[in-house]
């Protein structure tokens, strides 16, 4: 858990370190995700029906949630899968142009992917939860001016790359 | 103690352009995710990480600066991503150990 801090009213609580762990299907080369609390990641070969997951990689990662202290509620973010820093996005794409025009105003854009759900899709999340992200990161900047800009993924970041290409090129701050 | 008064001190080698910026503290780390977690906005950073990622977590959380050490040198492209986010970069010879007690002896807590 993240040290207390009196004088912040949002602090970052219930971190639980783990793994993604990135898995393939070995029929279909279908991708997909998970996060794991296990002491090492797993990487056991498995069949769900007619499909057989193989282990593609991992990386350390963490979750947590974000609790109000003005108000005592906890916002939950499981959900989150990472932050992806605009300047990490490919040249000419969408979040690299908003962000590099917000840069010139002291404005760090960052996108929030999610996990992807049991059907494939990710659903971006909502903007009051964007805002308590927001609120805790920026209230906690030193340097003057600077903001902290995180966006919902309305730029299909999720389903433009690969885990893969997430992991080594994109960028997204909740791997290394 | 700024940023700039910290690398000069310890000898550091400057990679990108260093603005004035008021250390609070420093925060030791080679995972990203740990240094979003738990460093804080003023820290510098000490780590042998050399990934671009690590500039996309420092400027999340606003540290004052990175040391790189053990030698190791970001490629290029880390240091351009450090100039977008003003996160001035340094290398050292010396091994993360000798630079915390080398920022201790200079004062910093």
């Amino acid at each position: 858990m993240a040290a207390a801090n009196d004088a912040f009213r949002y602090e970052m609580v219930n971190v639980r370190p783990g793994y993604i762990v990135v898995e393939h299907e070995r029929f279909s080369n279908a991708m997909r995700s998970y996060f794991s609390t296990e002491d090492t990641p797993p990487v056991e070969e498995y069949r769900e029906g007619a499909k057989v997951w193989k282990y593609s990689g991992f990386a350390q990662s963490f979750r947590f949630d974000v609790m109000d202290r003005e108000t005592g509620e906890t916002h939950p973010f499981a959900d989150l899968l990472g932050l992806v820093w605009w300047a990490g996005c490919r040249d000419g794409s969408e979040p690299a142009v908003i962000g590099d025009v917000a840069a010139d105003q002291k404005v760090q854009v960052y996108v929030a992917l999610t996990w992807e759900g049991p059907d494939g899709r990710r659903a971006p999340l909502a903007a009051e939860r964007l805002k308590v992200l927001n609120r805790y990161f920026n209230e906690r900047i030193r340097e003057p001016g600077k903001k902290i800009l995180i966006l919902p993924d309305c730029f299909d970041l999720g389903r433009q790359f690969s885990y893969g290409q997430v992991m080594v090129d994109l960028g997204l701050t909740a791997l290394d | 103690m700024t940023i700039r008064e910290v690398g000069e001190k310890l000898g550091l080698e400057p990679l990108t352009t260093v603005p004035e910026k008021v250390v609070t503290g420093v925060y030791i780390s080679d995972m990203v995710s740990d240094v979003i977690a738990n460093a804080k906005a003023g820290n510098v950073l000490v780590t042998i990480q050399v990934h671009n990622n690590v500039i996309a977590a420092a400027n999340l959380v606003d540290v004052a600066g990175i040391v790189v050490t053990r030698g190791r040198r970001p490629a290029d492209e880390m240091l351009a991503l450090a100039g977008k986010a003003g996160v001035p970069v340094f290398a050292t010879a010396m091994d993360t150990w000798q630079v915390a007690t080398r920022l201790f002896e200079a004062g910093i807590r």
